[in-house]
């Protein structure tokens, strides 16, 4: 009944082909098949939103896509941000500088929320940002610092105006 | 947890996917957004021989003017509704209730086909398309046909759609341009205690008419609120009417206790939000239709 499938995406920038079962999400596709472990699973029903990714440049819960929908799709998950000699990405450094992350669970869906919110040239108010990150849950910080560093970063970006496609 | 297997089919046509959903003798499912779809899959909630995809289906994400009426395609994003023109144009409502939708990345998947054919009793796409007066276009091999939504909605998470339909189109005709909406939730994002929409018109004088009262949470499925809105028919809101009709709306709930609340705390809700509703509804639209 659940025969493997062939799955060809772009991860990062690099081209992956893999044969999975259908049931395997998206999450365990990157950490199991990819060993891309820097996306974390929480509570794989869309709560949580720690193994949030960016699928075709908008931020989804990569847990609540099956890996075969991401077929010949780009897929660009927290190991895109730092560079190859573990320089760490501005975004990074924000919350290094801000404070925050305490254990660091929650960080890659929030780095990975608000990548998307740069690359889309927003940059929304304090208040904005409650909503906009609503979909990550941190257990430590209460969050403050992390709305915090989020600012200060996105502060620093270009703003542009529209969205270009809808995605997926 | 994980889902249990499944095969995975990638039609390239409607008429593909139409054909496996009726060759599939109700083990199928169609995958639209899969915000609520998966989580289920995964808990166990459900189990399924064949999903369908139909994310890569062309023509399906399209929204658009049909004279009066506006169409949706069945794909259609929440994100995408959050900020399209003709919808803050023509459906404020719709685009007030998406913003209490999960949060941004559910919003970036989930589709309004999908919301429908979900019907959750709190969701706020059916209590919306409810309070417009929305119809689904429902397609199989054999040919289609249009449901009113009070029709679709027969239960809770249960729709009048057969197993070989899906939805593939969502109408929702003129609507009056004056609305309300709140939402009563335990902590953010969560599903709803208790919603409310609701539409009206208001004339030079600040009477009010075709006023439609939605209630969710608070029943199997989002209920009318008819008596309480034929009440209001004429009226300024003026206090008394509205507490009248505020009481009249807990003759059609039936609430459900859940983990979120109990039976008796959903039914004090009501009469208290269908007021604050209304309240909303005089001041904020202190203008005339034009």
């Amino acid at each position: 009944m659940s025969d493997r499938i062939s799955v060809t995406l772009v991860v990062n920038g690099r081209e992956y082909r893999r044969d999975v079962e259908p049931r395997m999400h998206l999450a365990d596709f990157l950490r199991q098949e990819l060993g891309l472990t820097g996306t974390h699973i929480g509570c794989e029903q869309g709560v949580c939103g720690n193994c949030t990714v960016l699928v075709a440049g908008k931020a989804v819960k990569s847990c609540l896509m099956f890996a075969p929908q991401a077929e010949g799709l780009e897929v660009t998950t927290v190991e895109s941000l730092a560079g190859f000699d573990e320089e760490l990405h501005p975004l990074q450094e924000a919350f290094k500088d801000a404070h925050a992350l305490q254990c660091g669970y929650c960080t890659p869906g929030f780095l990975m929320a608000i990548s998307a919110l740069a690359a889309e040239g927003r940059r929304p108010t304090r208040d904005e940002l409650r909503q906009e990150l609503s979909g990550v849950i941190c257990r430590c910080t209460g969050y403050e610092n992390i709305l915090t560093a989020a600012e200060r970063y996105l502060s620093k970006q270009r703003v542009s105006e529209g969205v270009d496609g809808w995605g997926i | 947890m994980k889902s249990a297997p499944f095969s995975y089919v990638r039609p390239e046509s409607l008429a593909d996917a139409l054909g496996v959903l009726e060759s599939s003798a109700g083990g199928a499912r169609v995958l639209a957004g899969g915000q609520s779809l998966v989580p289920m899959l995964q808990m166990r909630l459900m189990q399924v021989d064949t999903l369908i995809d139909i994310n890569r289906l062309p023509g399906l994400d399209d929204v658009r003017a049909d004279g009066p009426e506006t169409v949706f395609g069945p794909l259609v994003r929440h994100t995408m509704l959050e900020s399209l023109p003709l919808v803050s144009e023509r459906l404020p409502l719709l685009q007030s209730a998406i913003r209490y939708v999960g949060d941004p990345q559910i919003r970036n998947r989930g589709t309004i086909g999908g919301s429908l054919a979900q019907a959750d009793p709190t969701g706020e796409i059916p209590l919306a398309c409810l309070a417009l007066d929305a119809v689904v276009v429902a397609q199989s091999v054999s040919g289609s046909r249009r449901i009113a939504i009070g029709d679709l909605l027969v239960g809770s998470y249960a729709t009048a759609l057969e197993p070989e339909e899906m939805i593939t189109e969502v109408r929702v005709p003129p609507a009056a341009h004056h609305f309300a909406f709140l939402e009563r939730n335990r902590k953010h994002n969560d599903f709803a205690v208790i919603n409310v929409a609701i539409v009206g018109c208001r004339d030079s004088d600040g009477r009010w008419s075709s006023l439609r009262i939605a209630l969710g949470g608070v029943n199997d499925r989002p209920v009318l609120a008819v008596e309480a809105a034929s009440l209001l028919e004429g009226t300024m809101l003026e206090e008394e009417a509205v507490a009248e009709a505020a009481q009249l709306a807990l003759e059609v709930v039936d609430p459900p206790s859940d983990i979120r609340a109990s039976a008796e705390y959903r039914r004090h809700l009501v009469p208290i939000y269908v007021r604050r509703a209304l309240t909303k509804l005089r001041d904020d639209h202190e203008r005339p239709d034009v």
